[in-house]
């Protein structure tokens, strides 16, 4: 943790981004055509690529399903996007954005054994596999007999009916995935394990159960949603007691803090911090692209984070909860979504509203969002 | 275990699971083959003991919890015994009123 604030008090105010409406204005229409795209499932079978510079939903496509959790995984170019279907992510469809068609789909549950994936979905960096975390299950006439969890790697030209290639034994209870530079797999369970998919070899790359240190007691994580693509970072919010000095695992004398878990995909480097006192609940958040030194999260309202000075630097309320934070490509604007059908725009720098994208169809429920910069085409 | 006594041969095999030391291979579930299989107790209050740090409104929260089977005992088993429970109803705040009790069908 301390290296991670020293990195951070490195780079300082210095780490400028556009600000303001004119900025998000500019970032939205830049290079004639180009724009921040972003790709979402709402009920009851819908997936939506929205033109976030147009503030319009540019396509809808039906899919073969209910989407649940709907956690979504876009090939490297953009141009697929891999969603977990009901039930329990059971069943997975590759969608072109293109012009909606379905060019992979597999349904994992075979014979009997039923098979759920509550989010573990990653593509490699060449697009040519795919990565599922397993939690298997088999259903005999008077019990369930509950399996080792495993990786389950899927070729994704594989088509209609893909079948695993090869399958590894993973922790249990991991939940979201994704895959840094050199191809590594980042697994976020109950602690941040880091696979090798050519051979299944694993190792923690950050300790989150096991206490180690006396700074802090057990954290609390929930981890849904895989967002942080502008940041290019995996991350997940935590609250944990922070012991009072001297006073450690005294809960009546300690003192509730939000901090943070990422891994810098860039690099693969794992790491953490803590943010400042929980003042109210949050589901996510992730790292300001370009600013290191703030950090966004959101529920029901949006916190903006002092992350060296471990402060909450600005608070506002929102209409309704939203699930998920995420931002835009030059950092200055994010945007939240989840629950019901709205997608909400709002300044980074002043944290005012901008506007909303109302998608077709019904909840979003848990839909994750994925946003990427489209060039001029 | 000797407070409890197991009231069935479920929890009989149990008990003598733990008294024969081999309760950890009971395996508990990751994720489940059904929603009556989730511990979570549902509806709850905040972290910090009342309702203003929940979902606002709770409509919001409604299919981001029944999906994943989070509430087990407030919605009907979406996941397996009652796939369409939520049919039509696609947005919870709009359509709450169509979202009525379930029966098993052999009722």
């Amino acid at each position: 943790m301390r290296r991670v604030l020293t990195a951070l008090a490195l780079c300082s105010l210095a780490c400028a981004t556009p600000s303001g409406e004119g900025a998000s204005l500019a970032a939205r229409k830049s290079a004639a055509g180009a724009s921040d795209m972003m790709v979402v499932t709402n009920r009851p079978n819908n997936l939506h690529l929205v033109d976030l510079g147009a503030r319009k939903v540019e396509r809808t496509c039906a899919l073969p399903g209910h989407a649940s959790p709907a956690t979504l995984a876009l090939s490297p170019d953009n141009g697929i996007a891999y969603v977990l279907g009901g039930p329990l992510g059971g069943n997975v469809w590759g969608v072109r954005l293109a012009d909606c068609a379905l060019v992979f789909r597999a349904a994992q549950s075979q014979g009997n054994e039923r098979v759920a994936t509550p989010g573990g979905i990653a593509v490699s960096p060449d697009g040519k596999q795919l990565y599922l975390h397993q939690a298997p299950v088999k259903l005999f006439l008077d019990h369930y007999e509950v399996q080792d969890t495993r990786i389950a790697v899927y070729d994704t030209s594989a088509g209609d009916g893909a079948q695993p290639l090869r399958t590894f034994a993973a922790p249990r209870q991991v939940t979201i995935m994704k895959t840094s530079a050199d191809g590594t797999l980042f697994l976020a369970g109950p602690d941040i394990f880091a696979m090798n998919p050519a051979t299944g070899e694993t190792r923690v790359a950050l300790q989150s159960r096991a206490p180690k240190d006396d700074v802090l007691g057990p954290r609390d994580i929930l981890t849904v949603w895989n967002i942080g693509e502008s940041s290019n970072e995996l991350v997940r919010m935590f609250t944990a007691p922070r012991w009072k000095p001297g006073a450690v695992g005294d809960m009546a004398q300690a003192e509730l803090v939000w901090g943070y878990e990422r891994v810098d995909l860039a690099t693969g480097i794992a790491s953490d911090a803590v943010l400042a006192p929980v003042q109210v609940g949050l589901f996510t958040g992730m790292s300001r692209p370009g600013r290191p030194d703030q950090f966004y999260a959101t529920l029901t309202q949006v916190q903006r984070f002092d992350v060296p000075n471990q402060r909450i630097e600005k608070s506002i309320d929102l209409e309704h909860s939203y699930y998920a934070l995420d931002f835009g490509s030059d950092g200055s604007t994010f945007y939240l979504t989840g629950t019901f059908n709205d997608i909400a725009i709002y300044d980074a720098d002043t944290l005012t509203k901008l506007g909303n994208i109302t998608l077709p169809g019904g909840d979003m429920a848990t839909g994750v969002p994925k946003i990427f910069r489209r060039e001029a085409r | 275990m000797k407070h409890l006594k197991p009231l069935n041969a479920k929890a009989a095999q149990t008990s003598a699971a733990a008294e024969a030391g081999t309760l950890q291979e009971v395996v508990a579930m990751q994720t489940v083959a059904g929603c009556s299989a989730t511990t979570d107790p549902g509806w709850e209050v905040d972290a910090f003991g009342g309702l203003g740090g929940l979902c606002q409104p709770m409509e919001a929260d409604l299919y981001g919890c029944a999906d994943p089977c989070w509430w087990p005992a407030q919605v009907p088993d979406i996941a397996n015994s009652y796939p369409d429970w939520a049919k039509g109803a696609d947005s919870a705040g709009r359509d709450w009123r169509k979202l009525g009790p379930t029966f098993p069908d052999d009722k």
